[in-house]
């Protein structure tokens, strides 16, 4: 039986299924023209080719779930790992954005129009941010404004302004607010000072005063006489590109950007622990990696350069920001950076919760890696080692985990400031805990540290 | 006066299943004839300067990712199935 994909019900153009464990797009009627023309106009061969839209293959109409209103079902290439804005850092969010006004613009000169612009659209695929709605265009019709301009500034401008000028933490507004952050709220928000930033004066400030003056009102035909002409348009598209473009986030306040610089391993005992880790995943061979706390991906990268699909989740976002860098420089294809508080992981959300998955329901991965962050669930979070144990059996199969004991300065500063409540915090207590629900399959000290890292794969198998 | 709903005005030729939203909708129409006209004029300016000294005045920036860049590996579309499928 075919399985309706639940978050895709509000494009009328079409929806997501689940047929034989693949994924499928069922063509409405409605959208043929446009399909046809997306097709045809050369607009899908050059989004293609640049890697800015998902391919797709048309796969036989007999596996569509609605036969009768049925145009079309084709087949998409698939994304590693589904991801959503409130999880990426700024300049991922910021990439996202111009890509969406770039096709945006390319989609003009083909005659067609991007007829919506929702940040969860874009997802982030072999390094690169890649568009990945196929029936998002329409043709253009000469005078008709950009349906999307709201939307636009709701999912992209207001975060990215609100993150750039107020405070970075800000980007879980996002989490909150799944169709973008209301403008009104954005304008209330951003210091004053943007109210002589040209872009954010008009894009946000201006617009949700508009907003405001205009909400449930009937508008005379005399004030909307006037159409957006293509350059005008063009004009409106660059005028949100260079505002998009200003915004930068310098220095992101780190706290663990520069970790790798003070932490408690030498260099020799460093390698030790890369050389194990690789190891360990040449062993697993797994499909695909989850590292739990990776930082800037140093071990992530043990996965990723053996062509591993590896996400890399870490709740700094100056850290995603500087792996996400280090991914575009060196046009890495197989490492995600994402931004992730794992005491308190993406929820589902949306309608009927199930719009936005869970991180866990994007699971489970082959092996999940947990390296240097035992201690910070154990004793800064007070997370228990046996539910610890039971949360990332629930993530993968395989863990390799790092024990970092008492003895070591890290785990010395994180006790300095409190009593410790924490008996059972020990290499025995450790592995009573995970051995009731994995197997160890391999423990080893690394060299000249007091950590001990482990190879553990789930028992219920 | 005869009033109307702004979406069924500026609309009628779309199918959109998004509310643009009718301040969203006047606010855009303010600015984009501003900018139009930025534009316009930018045009002008290239294609004079274009005349000078021979150089085509391209529309579209050399930083667009929807470019098509010949000697990058990620631009060949894969269809490589993925580990899930």
């Amino acid at each position: 039986m075919p399985e309706k994909v639940r978050g895709s019900f509000r494009d009328p153009s079409g929806f997501m299924f689940k047929y034989g464990g693949k994924l499928y797009r069922q063509i409405n009627q409605k959208y043929r023209e446009e399909y046809d023309l997306l097709m045809q106009s050369g607009l899908y061969d050059q989004l293609n080719k640049s890697r800015t839209l998902v391919s797709h293959k048309e796969a036989g109409l007999d596996l569509a779930p609605r036969p009768e209103i049925a145009y079309k079902v084709i087949q998409p290439e698939i994304v590693d790992f589904i991801s959503y804005p409130y999880e990426w850092c700024f300049n991922q969010l910021k990439d996202a954005a111009i890509l969406t006004l770039a096709i945006a613009r390319r989609a003009l000169e083909f005659g067609m129009s991007l007829k919506d612009a929702s940040a969860y659209n874009i997802q982030f695929h072999r390094g690169k941010p890649i568009f990945i709605d196929t029936l998002s265009f329409e043709k253009y019709e000469e005078g008709a404004p950009w349906t999307a301009y709201r939307q636009f500034c709701q999912h992209f401008l207001a975060p990215l302004a609100l993150m750039a000028k107020k405070d970075i933490r800000l980007a879980q507004l996002m989490r909150l607010y799944i169709d973008g952050i209301p403008l009104d709220l954005a304008s209330s928000l951003l210091p004053a000072s943007t109210r002589l930033h040209i872009g954010l004066a008009t894009h946000i400030h201006l617009h949700a005063k508009s907003q405001q003056r205009y909400a449930d009102k009937e508008v005379s035909q005399n004030e909307v006489k006037a159409r957006v002409s293509k350059t005008a348009m063009i004009g409106l598209l660059d005028s949100l590109l260079s505002t998009v473009k200003g915004l930068n986030v310098q220095t992101i306040q780190t706290e663990w950007a520069d970790y790798y610089q003070d932490n408690n391993y030498t260099e020799a005992s460093f390698e030790a622990k890369r050389q194990l880790v690789r190891t360990f995943i040449e062993k697993v061979q797994p499909s695909q990696v989850w590292d739990l706390g990776g930082n800037t991906g140093e071990f992530s990268r043990a996965a990723s350069e053996l062509g591993i699909p590896t996400v890399c989740f870490d709740i700094d976002p100056g850290a995603v920001q500087q792996n996400y860098e280090l991914v575009k420089k060196n046009k890495e294809r197989f490492m995600l950076p994402l931004c992730m508080d794992l005491t308190n992981p993406s929820p589902d959300l949306g309608w009927h919760n199930a719009e936005r998955e869970s991180m866990q329901a994007r699971g489970p991965a082959d092996l999940v890696m947990a390296l240097a962050l035992i201690h910070h669930l154990a004793i800064s979070n007070n997370v228990p080692l046996g539910d610890a144990a039971d949360y990332f059996a629930d993530l993968g199969e395989h863990l390799i985990i790092e024990f970092v004991p008492k003895t070591d300065s890290q785990v010395k500063r994180l006790l300095a400031s409190r009593v410790d409540i924490f008996p059972d915090y020990t290499i025995e207590g450790f592995k009573e805990a995970f051995g009731r629900r994995y197997s160890i399959i391999e423990e080893v000290k690394v060299d000249s540290s007091e950590r001990t890292l482990f190879l553990l794969q789930k028992k219920d198998h | 006066m005869d009033f109307y709903s702004i979406n069924g005005l500026i609309h009628s030729a779309t199918q959109s299943y998004l509310d643009p939203g009718s301040g969203s909708m006047l606010v855009q129409i303010l600015l984009a004839a501003l900018l139009g006209a930025g534009v316009g004029i930018k045009i002008f300016w290239k294609n004079i300067k274009a005349f000078f000294t021979g150089k085509k005045a391209g529309e579209v920036s050399t930083e667009d990712p929807t470019e098509v860049v010949e000697d990058d590996p990620t631009a060949v579309p894969t269809d490589s199935p993925s580990p899930k499928e």
